[in-house]
């Protein structure tokens, strides 16, 4: 972004140059000139200043860093002592009142005007009357000189005279550290929207977003700690100003870099930063580790053991970027991308009661609605366009018309994804308020944080409290309804008198409609429109009203919401602008973090100026690209996954052991739940059904479409909420866990599902037992007539040992028991029979099969080794294979991704 | 590293210090943490167990009974003396008036939520539920705080609980036995008990077979996520196997005299699987019994069903945690969601009465509550509380305080949000004085 640095050398010789600290400043850079106002500490020393300050530019500012409007003091919402001030600042008339007038039944009156040193916004952080958060400064600091000029000019401020900061400027704007304890002092200019600049070094605050690389004083004094890089924030008014630390880990920093090959854009950007750095990146990964790792990223699929082998075969160049395509037109890179879109976009089924006439249809809908784009690969931009403005009718639709279609598809005559938009998003339960709309929005589709700004100023980001009332005017105009819309009502009416049900209300109705719908009638379904733009003047006594006008982030001008019909309109536009700062990035740095296990900002869903790209040039990029692509999506992932940053291997070597944010090696990770519950099913299923599942989507976890507790999905619903599926409740990335935990262990270990799996009718233990020559047991063992009767008695006889604690014949019945249910248990698919023909049983084959079909890669020789004896040790070898696969799927190589 | 900031400016390394002593659950930080932290600060009481009486019981006729109220109000009980001079309860509780000295009384406890969820996760949590934050109930607060032993799971509900993660995250979540034990029948819960015809001697073999096959990643431990799934794989291995675990869900094998007082129904047998399994070192325990919602036919139903199971079952979990020693470490706490109308409906034959959360009953026990005390007091006819009441939030203040964990520490939610454990509440005195 900025070009044309220049280094600048503090305070050192030429001769001390590679042992000082190199900083860069901007060429434009305004802050070696002799138009900035000199800092408010060199001004207000002399205890006879005249200057007035500016309650904007000083004295909030001054009292935010002296910590005054922290949560833990005055900014608390309850105050501190009868005195509250705005949290974190900004909020100038409020702050103003809290300290010229009295507030509340304790408070008193902060300012004193006509004996200034004694007001209490001096006498008590001075420490001369009782005050509980100490002395914050000295009588006689610049600081006391500055406050109490205020007080005496009057302590002054009006609402007219908020100037908007342009920006501010930190010098240097990059530090380089060499080693420990070197030092580099910070300097902030404040320039104003009037052209005014002013030192105001003095008046920021400043944080360190990893002390452990560098630290930073109160006044701006950087100090190396640690090898490593992060940023060091400066916060003035509402300017949050991020300055890159980087201390080399290795002497291979710069020239002495190591020839790295980059291949490609992203390669280059990513090879740049880790030369500032001296870390060389990581091998290239062998080719079975590549496919595992790029089908599961890319699709949520285990590769099948025929797909592994024939890869390892395949000896052309270019097989990786082949594979990479293959996998884009497979449905299940549609489904994936689908339910990551589906977290981001939060389709909770639990929150669309009543969005329909049929429970958990509203989020299947969404689904297939988003499932049918991303297969298509509409264009991002065109894709989320149908969510951000969606609504029930298609554009010229009557509401009998779209009750009509509606109840159409509902029979299974027609497919929701043909409808034009996808209403659902703004239907959800838990957004029926107009901020929380807002903050949704803000979050799925930009991938910012701004319910701080709801209550106070955002402390990380230039967000204000009024920032965010003027944004959420745009979405104070959509409707959902559980009826029709207001021009719709009259049809409606005529219905429901029709249909014979006029007069029944809410429950009474919904219990009505399935089955009117099941006889073939149109029924009416609720609608979700954009409320019509309103004529005549501003009326917003009611604060539910909708809103005339509203603000985009960081836009200066309002617009008025009546001169356009959908008033979520220019906020699409906005979003699809090429210099949206959000947009594209939010979606890419997504992708990123599916692939690096964090993104290039993370938390992903956390764009704020605090909180800085690791690498920034490469988000650019990629942001950019994405754009200009047309928003392709696919073209996202083979920018990415043809790298070779995405293709390196997790072994790491003495310079990239500790790299969590650079990306010169692979992470391991653990698989996404939805992911790991589809690989037990394929790596336990017979070959044919492995190879269905490739292409046939049905009862895969990775295209369930909510996350509802209502939706039981054949039982997979346990597990996928043991290894953290998203809850798509909190308008948070978090809201997938993909740590691991001790129920997620004991689920792979003994789970029933699992260990039913592994011994299932269509199983591979089985589908061995049948090529091994041994008998079918699915077809060959008859259950006998009396099994239930049987069963029953041993259960009984079970309990009675066990109450009179037999417990060595207790053993023994529940041996049969097992035996009894193993050969003919009901439902329960039964283990292989154990009479296996030696003649067709190769120990050698099976464990291969076992290595490819879970951890996608031959066995080494050891491993085989050791499986073999496993294996034969069994009188019944299947007793064997049951274990292996067992084992290895418990393994850890089974459960992460690497 | 990431550093992910909160809303209030606390950098994420800042509240993992503030929570550094927190041990326990079942998360890998909380593993990691607890193998380097160890047990935390000492509460009077070790473990909870909390009794959800679902639907809403009828303080009138149970704990809080008015016999000077107009009959329209007073029912059709009467009270009965117990071995606390000056304490009466409701007849249909003799078992419970013959240990009055166990528990304490709290009446004249009011809030204003009269629907089952909310008032539900109200009494759940100790916060008045938000629609933007889901708070976490006690037993997964008490999870994050205490450690728990390696081989055993932290928290049990019996069957389920509204008690849920909330924010802090599904680790926190309870063990579902998912059915009640029976009596003198070995009881398993899913995954703990070894299914499908496994032996221990087969799982041994297979684990033998795991831990020489699982060394691709040998070496290279110091990542978090490996050596945290090695610690989960021991544990579950621990757990699998281990007898203490098998048995800590066995009630069949307590001896016939000390089962026999928790009688043969679900309830009877959850508290008697409580009382087991906190003596085997869970954490947390919750049981259900529902059934309360009476607005029709209130003084047969609780008459001929649900105050004799709820009699016989509690006053045997008194009993039982006091012949174990562990009442004294055991902090139980019992509500339901609200209380009855004091006024009786004329919804059937004899009446019933309806949802009333503006006076209700709770009752503490166990740790260092001073049993054989009545605290708060309602009017005359049980409408409202006497003077100011207690609020569910002071209870959850106490309970907390019972366990040793300072109801107003700080999480942070997935986004960030500091939020103190319980928003409102104070903290009883009296109840352990």
């Amino acid at each position: 972004m900025r070009q044309g640095r220049f280094p600048t050398l503090f305070g050192l010789g030429l001769g001390a140059l590679l042992a000082a600290p190199t900083a860069w400043a901007d060429e434009s850079g305004s802050g070696q000139g002799s138009d900035v106002i000199a800092p408010a500490d060199q001004r207000y020393a002399p205890s006879d200043v005249s200057e007035e300050p500016d309650f904007q530019r000083h004295v909030v500012p001054l009292m935010g860093r002296l910590g005054c409007n922290g949560r833990a003091c005055h900014g608390s919402f309850q105050g501190k002592g009868g005195f509250r001030l705005s949290l974190f600042g900004y909020d100038f008339e409020a702050d103003h009142k809290a300290l010229t007038e009295e507030v509340g039944d304790e408070g008193s009156v902060r300012v004193n005007r006509e004996t200034p040193e004694e007001s209490l916004i001096i006498a008590k952080p001075t420490n001369e009357d009782i005050h509980e958060g100490g002395q914050r400064y000295e009588k006689g600091s610049w600081e006391h000189h500055l406050l109490r000029r205020w007080i005496e000019s009057g302590a002054e401020f009006s609402k007219e005279e908020i100037t908007p900061l342009e920006r501010l400027e930190i010098t240097p704007s990059e530090i380089q550290f060499q080693k420990a304890g070197q030092t580099v002092q910070l300097r902030a200019v404040a320039v104003w929207k009037d052209g005014t600049k002013e030192d105001v070094t003095p008046l920021c605050r400043f944080q360190t977003n990893n002390e452990q690389t560098a630290t930073v004083t109160e006044s701006g004094l950087v100090t190396a700690v640690d090898p490593g890089d992060t940023h060091v924030v400066v916060f003035y008014d509402n300017g949050v100003t991020p300055i890159p630390v980087i201390r080399p880990v290795s002497n291979l920093a710069g020239d002495q870099y190591p020839k790295v090959a980059a291949p490609t854009p992203v390669d280059e950007l990513v090879i740049e930063k880790l030369r500032k750095l001296g870390v060389v990146p990581s091998e290239i990964a062998g080719d079975a580790e590549f496919l595992r790792r790029v089908k599961l990223d890319l699709t949520g699929t285990l590769p099948t053991p025929a797909e592994v082998q024939k890869f390892l075969a395949d000896a052309s160049p270019d097989k990786r970027a082949r594979k990479i395509d293959e996998l884009l037109e497979s449905p299940a890179y549609a489904a994936w991308w689908t339910t990551k879109l589906c977290d981001f976009t939060g389709n909770n089924d639990n929150e669309l009661r009543n969005t329909g006439p049929v429970r958990g249809r509203p989020s299947q809908d969404w689904f297939d609605w988003i499932y049918a784009r991303v297969a298509e690969n509409v264009p991002y931009d065109e894709l989320m366009e149908g969510i951000v403005l969606g609504q029930s009718r298609n554009p010229g639709e009557s509401y009998r018309e779209y009750c009509e279609t509606m109840s159409d598809i509902y029979r299974g005559e027609g497919e929701f994804a043909d409808r034009e938009s996808m209403p659902f998003y703004w239907a959800r339960n838990n957004i029926r308020q107009t901020e929380d709309k807002a903050i949704a929005f803000a979050y799925s589709f930009m991938g910012i944080r701004i319910q701080c700004a709801q209550c106070h100023k955002h402390p990380f980001d230039q967000w204000t409290k009024d920032d965010f009332d003027q944004f959420t005017g745009f979405f104070s105009r959509i409707s959902p309804s559980r009826g029709p819309s207001p021009e719709s009502r009259d049809e409606y009416d005529d219905m429901l008198k029709k249909l014979g049900v006029k007069g029944q209300r809410g429950n009474q109705l919904q219990r009505a409609l399935p089955d009117l719908l099941k006889k073939g009638e149109t029924v009416p379904f609720p609608e979700i429109y954009a409320m019509a733009p309103r004529r005549g003047g501003n009326n917003r006594r009611n604060r539910n009203a909708p809103a005339d006008t509203a603000k985009l982030l960081g836009e200066p001008e309002a617009i008025n919401l009546n001169e356009h019909a959908d008033a979520r309109k220019p906020l699409m536009d906005w979003l699809r602008r090429e210099d949206n700062p959000f947009f594209a990035k939010a979606f890419v740095n997504r992708v990123w973090a599916n692939y690096f296990n964090v993104g290039i900002v993370e938390p992903p869903d956390d764009l704020s100026l605090a909180n800085p790209p690791s690498n920034a040039a490469l988000l650019d990029h990629l942001a950019r690209g994405f754009i200009e692509s047309g928003f392709d999506m696919k073209w996202v992932h083979r920018e990415i996954l043809g790298s070779d940053a995405y293709q390196r291997s997790w072994v790491a070597n003495d310079t990239n052991a500790s790299d969590v944010r650079n990306f010169s090696h692979a992470v391991p990770r653990r698989l996404p739940a939805e992911a790991v519950y589809d690989a037990v099913v394929q790596a336990t299923a017979s070959d044919s059904v492995v190879e269905q599942m490739q292409t046939d989507l049905e009862d895969r976890a990775v295209a369930m479409a909510g996350a509802g507790p209502r939706n039981n999905n054949n039982g997979a619903n346990f597990a996928l909420s043991v290894f953290g599926r998203s809850i798509r409740e909190s308008n948070c990335d978090c809201d997938r866990s993909m740590e691991p935990s001790l129920l997620q262990t004991v689920f792979l270990q003994n789970d029933r599902d699992v260990l039913t799996m592994i011994d299932r009718r269509d199983g591979w233990v089985t589908q061995v037992a049948r090529e091994s020559g041994g008998r079918n047991p699915a077809a060959a063992d008859e259950r006998p007539a009396n099994y239930e009767r049987q069963v029953v008695a041993l259960e009984r006889r079970l309990r009675q040992l066990k109450k009179a604690s037999n417990d060595d014949a207790a053993g023994r019945i529940e041996t049969r028991l097992a035996q009894l249910k193993r050969r003919f248990g009901g439902d329960r698919p039964e283990k292989a029979a154990s009479n296996l023909g030696s003649s067709g049983f190769e120990p050698k084959s099976v464990v291969e099969q076992a290595y490819l079909r879970t951890v996608s890669r031959y066995p080494r020789e050891d491993e085989l080794a050791r499986s073999t004896e496993y294996l034969t040790s069994y009188e019944d070898p299947l007793d064997g294979v049951r274990g292996l696969l067992w084992a290895l799927i418990n393994t850890k190589e089974f459960i992460v991704n690497h | 590293m990431s550093s992910f900031r909160t809303c209030d400016g606390v950098a994420r390394r800042d509240f993992l210090k503030v929570g550094f002593l927190a041990g326990a659950g079942l998360s890998l930080s909380g593993y990691l943490r607890l193998a380097e932290a160890g047990e935390v600060r000492q509460g009077a009481a070790d473990a909870g167990i909390f009794i959800n009486l679902q639907g809403g019981p009828s303080h009138m006729d149970t704990f809080d009974l008015k016999p000077d109220a107009p009959a329209e109000y007073r029912g059709t009980f009467n009270p009965i003396k117990t071995n606390v001079p000056g304490i009466e309860i409701s007849e249909h509780l003799p078992k419970l008036a013959r240990c009055a000295d166990k528990y304490a009384i709290l009446r004249g406890v009011t809030h204003t939520l009269g629907a089952h969820q909310l008032g539900t996760e109200y009494v759940n949590t100790g916060n008045r539920p938000l629609p933007s934050l889901e708070y976490p109930g006690y037993g997964a607060v008490v999870t994050k705080e205490k450690a728990a032993s390696v081989d055993l799971p932290p928290f049990v509900a019996i069957p389920n609980s509204n008690q849920r993660g909330g924010f802090l995250g599904v680790q926190y979540a309870p063990l579902n036995t998912a059915a009640t034990p029976r009596p003198g029948v070995p009881f398993s819960v899913r995954g703990i008990a070894l299914g499908n015809g496994l032996t221990v001697a087969e799982v041994e073999k297979r684990q033998s077979l795991l831990r020489d096959l699982d060394t691709t990643f040998a070496g290279f431990e110091n990542n978090q996520l490996l050596d945290g799934l090695d610690r989960f794989s021991q544990q579950a291995y621990s757990i699998i196997t281990s007898k203490r675990a098998r048995d800590a869900f066995d009630i069949s094998q307590e001896s016939p005299a000390f089962a026999k007082p928790f009688g043969e129904d679900a309830f009877g047998m959850s508290c008697l699987l409580a009382a087991r399994l906190v003596e085997s070192g869970v954490k947390f325990v919750t049981i259900s019994l529902g059934g309360w919602d009476t607005h029709q036919d209130n003084f047969t139903r609780l008459k001929t069903n649900l105050l004799p199971k709820l009699d016989e079952g509690l006053a045997a979990l008194f009993g039982g945690l006091e012949q174990k020693g562990l009442l004294g470490k055991t902090a139980v706490f019992v509500t339901g969601e609200f209380g009855r109308t004091p006024k009786i409906n004329s919804r059937s034959a004899e009446g019933g009465r309806d949802h009333y959360p503006r006076c209700m009953f709770m009752l503490m026990a166990g740790g260092g509550v001073r049993g054989g005390q009545v605290l708060g007091e309602s009017d005359e006819t049980a409408s409202a509380p006497k003077n100011e009441g207690y609020s569910p939030d002071d209870v959850a203040a106490s309970f907390y305080h019972n366990l040793g964990i300072d109801h107003t520490m700080e999480y942070h939610s997935d986004t960030g949000r500091p939020i103190t454990i319980v928003r409102d509440g104070t903290v009883i005195r009296p109840l352990f004085a």
